[in-house]
This record gives structure tokens, C-alpha cells and sequence, in this order.
């Protein structure tokens, strides 16, 4: 066995096992770059949940209080025009909704229903600012990636005015 | 029966369930309140140590290493302050032991001619009556000071307290997060990120105004020691610990405290200038502590309303003793956001 190898099985021994939930963290955007000790104390605060096909997470105007990540299964987001629900999006394995929650409990903007037996990783407010007290340096790290993706959204949705206000000038 | 009326009927028996749940919990907690208090004595220990282990956590220490080092420390420092102070604390005690039977003599006295009073102007109270009473009342006294049944009863209470709390500290400080996450695992989806929220304020409100009411309290405690003990009142020791103690009970303590030592100088000396001595420190205490030391250690504590806090405090009295007066104030904020919140999220957003 290489000393590398070796090295690594013990540090994995002292580390302990990564588990299912480590995985699926590494994989959203805002704990993009983070650490393997970093993910360990976000695993703390994720509480997983199931739920059963036709089962709504949340409702659309409820106040939201966090974000769930799809670790098995699907999500159908749903949103009601004229007092008819229109599906808007359909979400799988690896995706994740409501992050915008973890900063403000402005109402959820859409109701998210399980099409089939589904398990999600939620994170929450309440959680997510006792981590930031406890460890701000981790908090600001995820603060940082949450307000890069606001910011995205807010150019995305500018652009989209913007491209609109120049077709109507047109016409 | 319409659909509509059928949920809205439904929704009404889960909101009585929920209800007599609570209750039925409440009621078995009061049941087994005299197997509690080494329990509660341990969260109100945890409440305030979290946040150093927390802090020690954020460093990057070991969770479990940042538990071990603080109760060793803790036992530490509380060794060091053993020795520091007891031995003074200990001759005051002693002192006031002694004195004790001299002190009961003059109160006897002073009420006797009270009753006197009282009986020769109010004719209605049969003579010898209140006299009986206060007899019966001090013999209790007396014989309870010496009782060898209650103090075994003390002492083993006493032990068992000291090798449950440190147990229950040291767990509740390394897995209080794990547990608490545990516990809310059992809340069906439905009412999850309610009640997320509802743990998370009562965990805020408790822990916020227990290391309020403790920092403030030693605060307290310590000025009035270095107060009396500059200002040469007798038992400056022993009633500034006195002081501080009292202080954890918002209102009541305090005034508790003022009459205790008012009471003890003229039991003891009856001097004036010891009296106005101690009243003076008192009243500096107290504004130092209205002004500068309550503001810094309770800012982030509860708000209630005064005459609510004492009507809570002396049912928490009446209930669970000193323990309950201590709890009685979180304890009824906790109740206060559970129906806030519960109304906010279930029925208010329609989420029930």
C-alpha cells in the first residue's frame, strides 16, 4: 500500500464516515469550494425529510423559512394564474428550490408538491444563522455564493426588462 | 356535511389534540417535578455555557475536547473561588449560626409585643391565640434547623444532583444540536418548518434570558460583596452573595434582598450606620445595575410587562419553589411565542 493510500485511510478514519448527505452538498452551488470540514458542520443543520407522491412541501404565499435540495426522487413546482395552478417546473435528483428563503421569509412564490416518494435535504433559516454565529467565516463563505446567485438573478431579470423596453421602443 | 365544513370541524379537533398534548405534557412534567430539578439545574448550566462552546467550535476545536476543557475549567475556577471565599463566607455562616438562637429570642420578642398590641386594641381576637400560633411556628423552625432526617434527605439529594448533573451537561453540551434534531425529525412534514421556527424561539428565549439573569446575577453579587466589605457592614460576605442570589428573581429578589439585610442588621446590631451603610450600597447596586449592568446582560432578553413577570414569577414560586421562580419568566415567553407562532403558521397562513 502507497503512503498516500495509507495517509488516506487514516485520515478517513479520523474524519469518520462521509455518509449520503456530504455527496449531495458538494454538488449545489452555494457550498460550492467548501471544505470537507465545512460540509460536516452544514451536515448538522440539514434535516432530511419524505415525502409521499402528491405530498406539498410548501404552499405558494406560505412564509418560507428555508431551501430543499432533491436527494431522491421529484419536485413539481407549481404556481397559480387566474386561480388555475400551472405547473411551471419540474425538478430531480441533485436540483434544489427555496434558497432565496434562507434570507428573508418573504412568501414562497410557488407550491411544491412530490410527484413521487421523495427524499429532500432541507436547510433553514433559523439553522443556517446560528452556523453563521457559531462559525462566520463559513457563514460568510455561504452568504457570498447566496448573494452572487441574488445577484445573477437580479442581471438576468434586468437584461430581461431591458430587452423588452427596447422591443416595445421598436414598435 | 360539505367538504369545507368537514376540514374546518377537522382542523378544530387537531387544534384541541395539539392542545391536550401540551397540556397532558405539562401535567406529567408537574407530577414528576421533585425528580426534575437536577435536570432543570442542568439546562440552566447548558443554556449558558453553550455559546463558550460554541465559540470554542467555531475556533475549530473538537466539540467534545471544547466540552471536557470547559468543565474542567469550570471545576476549576469554581475550586479557586472556593477557596478564595469560603473560608470568609464559611465564618460568616458560622457566625450567624451562632447567633442564630439570639436572633430568634429578639424576633420572639419584637413580635410578642406586636401580638400584645394587636390583641389589647382588636378586641375580636380571642387572647393567647396569635401568641399559640407563633409559638407552634417557631418550635417548627427550630426542630427543622436541626433535623437529622432532612438533612440525610439533603445530603443524599446533594449527591445525586452532583453525579447527574455533570453527566446530563456534558451530554446536553456535546449533542444538544444532534438531539434537538432528532426530536423535530418526529414532526410530520405538514407542520415541520413551524415548529422549526417555534424550537428555535423558545430555545432563543430561554437560553437569552437564563445567561442574562446569571451574568447580571454575578455581576451583582460580586459589587455588593466588594460594596459592604468596603463600607464595613457585618456579614458583608455572606449578604452580597445574599444579593447576588436574590437577583435572578427579576422584582421579588431584589426587594427580598433589601428586607433580608435590612432585617439581619437589626436583628444583629440594630446599628444605624450599619443600616444606612447598607442601604446606600443597595441603592448604588441597583442603579449601577438599572443603568449600566442589566442593559449590557439582558439586551437581547425578553420583554414582558412588569406586573405580568411577578404574576408569573410567584405562580413559578408556588409551583417548583426557587427552581420554578427562576423558570417562570422564560417559561411563560415560551408559552406566549408558542401560540404566536402557531397562530402565524397554522392558522393565519392557512398552513394547518
Amino acid at each position: 500500500m502507497s503512503k498516500k493510500r495509507i495517509s488516506n485511510v487514516i485520515l478517513q478514519k479520523i474524519r469518520g464516515k462521509e455518509g449520503d448527505i456530504l455527496p449531495v452538498l458538494r454538488t449545489i452551488p452555494i457550498f460550492e469550494g467548501l471544505g470537507f470540514n465545512d460540509l460536516k458542520k452544514i451536515e448538522l443543520i440539514v434535516h432530511e425529510r419524505t415525502f409521499m407522491p402528491d405530498e406539498v412541501v410548501f404552499y405558494e404565499r406560505q412564509p418560507g423559512i428555508g431551501m430543499y435540495i432533491i436527494k431522491r426522487g421529484l419536485i413539481k413546482l407549481t404556481k397559480t394564474i387566474n386561480e388555475e395552478k400551472a405547473k411551471i417546473a419540474e425538478l430531480g435528483e441533485g436540483e434544489f428550490f427555496g434558497e432565496m428563503s434562507l434570507l428573508e421569509d418573504y412568501p414562497r412564490s410557488a407550491q411544491a408538491t412530490a410527484v413521487m416518494k421523495t427524499e429532500v435535504l432541507g436547510i433553514f433559516r433559523p439553522d443556517l444563522f446560528d452556523l453563521i454565529e457559531r462559525n462566520p467565516k463559513l457563514g460568510s463563505k455561504i452568504l457570498m455564493k447566496l448573494s452572487q446567485r441574488l445577484a445573477n438573478r437580479l442581471r438576468k431579470t434586468t437584461e430581461m426588462k431591458l430587452k423588452e423596453v427596447v422591443k416595445n421602443g421598436k414598435k | 356535511m360539505e367538504k369545507n365544513e368537514f376540514q374546518k370541524l377537522w382542523k378544530t379537533f387537531e387544534i384541541i389534540a395539539i392542545g391536550c398534548v401540551l397540556f397532558g405534557i405539562l401535567l406529567v412534567l408537574y407530577l414528576i417535578r421533585e425528580l426534575l430539578t437536577p435536570f432543570i439545574i442542568a439546562f440552566v448550566i447548558v443554556f449558558f455555557l453553550n455559546p463558550i462552546v460554541d465559540y470554542m467550535e467555531g475556533e475549530g476545536i473538537n466539540r467534545t475536547l471544547a466540552v471536557v476543557m470547559l468543565i474542567i475549567l469550570g471545576v476549576f475556577v469554581l475550586l479557586i473561588l472556593w477557596k478564595l471565599i469560603w473560608p470568609t463566607l464559611q465564618g460568616e455562616v458560622n457566625n450567624f449560626k451562632d447567633n442564630a438562637p439570639v436572633y430568634i429570642d429578639r424576633i420572639q420578642a419584637g413580635l410578642n409585643r406586636t401580638i400584645d398590641l394587636l390583641e389589647k386594641n382588636i378586641s375580636i381576637i380571642p387572647k393567647g391565640t396569635l401568641e399559640k400560633a407563633l409559638q407552634q411556628k417557631i418550635n417548627g423552625f427550630s426542630s427543622g434547623m436541626g433535623d437529622v432526617g432532612s438533612l440525610i434527605k439533603i445530603v443524599k439529594g446533594l449527591m445525586t444532583a452532583l453525579i447527574i448533573i455533570p453527566f446530563v451537561v456534558f451530554f446536553l453540551l456535546k449533542d444538544g444540536r444532534k438531539i434537538k434534531k432528532m426530536l423535530i425529525a418526529y414532526v410530520p412534514n405538514k407542520y415541520f418548518e413551524t415548529f422549526l421556527v417555534l424550537f428555535h424561539k423558545i430555545d432563543q428565549q430561554i437560553s437569552n434570558y437564563i445567561r442574562g439573569q446569571l451574568i447580571d446575577s454575578f455581576i451583582v453579587g460580586l459589587l455588593a460583596i466588594i460594596g459592604l466589605y468596603l463600607s464595613g457592614v457585618k456579614y458583608s460576605f455572606f449578604m452580597g452573595a445574599v444579593l447576588g442570589i436574590v437577583n435572578i428573581i427579576p422584582f421579588i429578589g431584589p426587594l427580598t434582598g433589601l428586607v433580608f439585610g435590612i432585617l439581619l442588621i437589626l436583628i444583629d446590631t440594630g446599628s444605624t450606620v450599619h443600616l444606612i451603610k447598607f442601604i446606600g450600597v443597595y441603592f448604588c447596586i441597583r442603579m449601577l445595575d438599572d443603568i449600566i449592568v442589566s442593559p449590557l446582560a439582558l439586551s437581547r432578553s425578553v420583554h414582558v410587562h412588569t406586573l405580568m413577570v411577578i404574576i408569573v414569577i410567584m405562580l413559578g414560586g408556588f409551583l417548583h419553589g426557587i427552581l420554578g421562580m427562576l423558570l417562570a419568566v422564560p417559561l411563560y415567553c415560551s408559552i406566549k411565542v408558542t401560540f404566536q407562532t402557531l397562530y402565524k403558521g397554522l392558522i393565519e397562513y392557512g398552513n394547518w
